[in-house]
């Protein structure tokens, strides 16, 4: 496995410690002070959503959704350890979910706060957004329900044309 | 390659199975949720086995994924389909017989489709199209919270033997301002309580003007019970008049 092994090894010895090194989110970590171990998270909860940019982006940059917890170093390091993707740089910003739509009780809807990152790969790396929908002409089996419905509605739109002996001369025109 | 993607599934599951070495009393049944970057997972763990034949890898591409961001998408050839086939996912008895570095692993691994899947959501809300397998979401969020649960319960034994601890985080019963008992969790300050002055505010007793409103909410709480119970006895009475033993005819 890679070298980061030492980062990521499940802890199997047990210590002294009054929290467990699991979920990531809406846990509270230990508190910090000087001369305390790097803390390890072991098996992180956070999951990052790549999403296509808004806004034009230059053409090194990715943008993610992340949890609100993260922060840009969470980000990097998520990034590098799993992922093995170079990080040059890491902006982020909170985006506020509208709460001012209502529902048919005419209470306020909320819709979910999220974090978004701008990440800049590192080593003049590009990365462009695929399109994951390409039209696909999927023929329907022979015999099957889609296979009639698909001819029906051909023969609709046969019957919906204007005559052809009229040369494209609609119906409007008397004769 | 020839093989479908079913069997390349299967196939793959197989592979998993022959290296991950699991006790003969557990089978890997082939509708096994194993995602596509078992490919590289089995890669990985072959390299820790040496008993297995590099022979046997020589159908699949034996490099490791190093396209990162490509980790976030489908395999092409599930782009634009309607339906994707995948397996059950992983049920806490099955992962119980893992051991903790396969779990580990396994963890990564369906974080990176949990990943996979929320970037084909999003796109496809984006798109106004349906999403290639909706239901692989909720598989994954149920494999990945049955694999919590068995590591806790790991880490709950192993705390239970070694030092008599049933929690991990230490707490105890405290009264709070309204006179309800619950269970404090501690937490970790830099500083002492009693230098503590937003701790200080937040009372941990119960003042004797409060006592009337506990004993209002109580007799609530008991008339409430009463009245149910009340109307459990007249429903039942109802009934026994509808349907009488008496009259009861036994086949």
């Amino acid at each position: 496995m890679r070298n980061q092994d030492a980062v990521k090894t499940l802890k199997t010895t047990h210590t002294h410690k009054p929290y467990r090194y699991i979920m990531a989110r809406r846990l509270i970590f230990p508190l910090y002070q000087y001369g305390n171990p790097q803390l390890r998270v072991f098996r992180p909860n956070w999951f990052l959503t790549l999403v296509r940019p808004g806004k034009e982006q230059p053409p090194d940059t990715v943008q993610f959704r992340v949890p609100l917890e993260m922060t840009k170093y969470d980000v990097r390091n998520y990034l590098q350890k799993i992922y093995e993707v170079p990080v040059a740089a890491v902006r982020t910003r909170i985006q506020f979910g509208s709460n001012k739509k209502r529902n048919h009780l005419n209470q306020r809807v909320k819709r979910p706060d999220y974090k978004v990152a701008y990440v800049q790969l590192a080593q003049e790396q590009t990365f462009e957004f695929p399109n994951i929908f390409p039209e696909k002409d999927a023929k329907a089996t022979e015999g099957s329900v889609e296979e009639m419905q698909e001819k029906f509605m051909e023969d609709e739109k046969q019957r919906q044309k204007p005559d052809p002996r009229r040369g494209g001369v609609t119906e409007w025109f008397g004769l | 390659m020839a093989a479908t993607s079913a069997g390349r599934i299967a196939g793959l599951c197989r592979q998993f199975q022959r290296c991950v070495s699991i006790s003969p009393s557990f089978k890997l049944q082939q509708t096994e949720y194993c995602s596509s970057r078992c490919v590289s997972l089995s890669n990985r763990l072959s390299s820790f086995s040496p008993a297995v034949n590099s022979a046997q890898y020589r159908l699949f591409h034996t490099s490791q994924s190093r396209k990162g961001l490509e980790e976030f998408f489908d395999p092409p050839e599930n782009w634009g389909e309607t339906t994707v086939k995948s397996g059950a996912p992983w049920t806490a008895k099955q992962l119980r017989a893992k051991s903790n570095e396969d779990l580990h692993k396994l963890w990564y691994v369906l974080l990176k489709e949990k990943n996979m899947l929320l970037t084909t959501e999003q796109e496809s809300k984006r798109q106004r199209l349906q999403m290639p397998g909706p239901e692989r979401l909720k598989k994954v969020e149920r494999s990945m919270t049955r694999l919590d649960s068995a590591v806790q319960e790991r880490e709950g034994a192993l705390r239970l033997l070694l030092t008599g601890q049933e929690k991990g985080r230490p707490g105890e019963w405290r009264r709070n301002v309204f006179g309800h008992v619950y269970w404090y969790r501690f937490r970790e300050h830099p500083i002492p309580w009693h230098l503590n002055s937003r701790y200080r505010r937040k009372r941990f007793f119960t003042p004797e003007f409060v006592e009337p409103h506990m004993r209002l909410r109580l007799e609530k709480r008991i008339r409430s019970k009463v009245r149910k119970a009340q109307l459990e006895k007249q429903k039942e009475e109802k009934q026994a008049e509808l349907f009488p033993k008496a009259s009861a005819q036994t086949a």
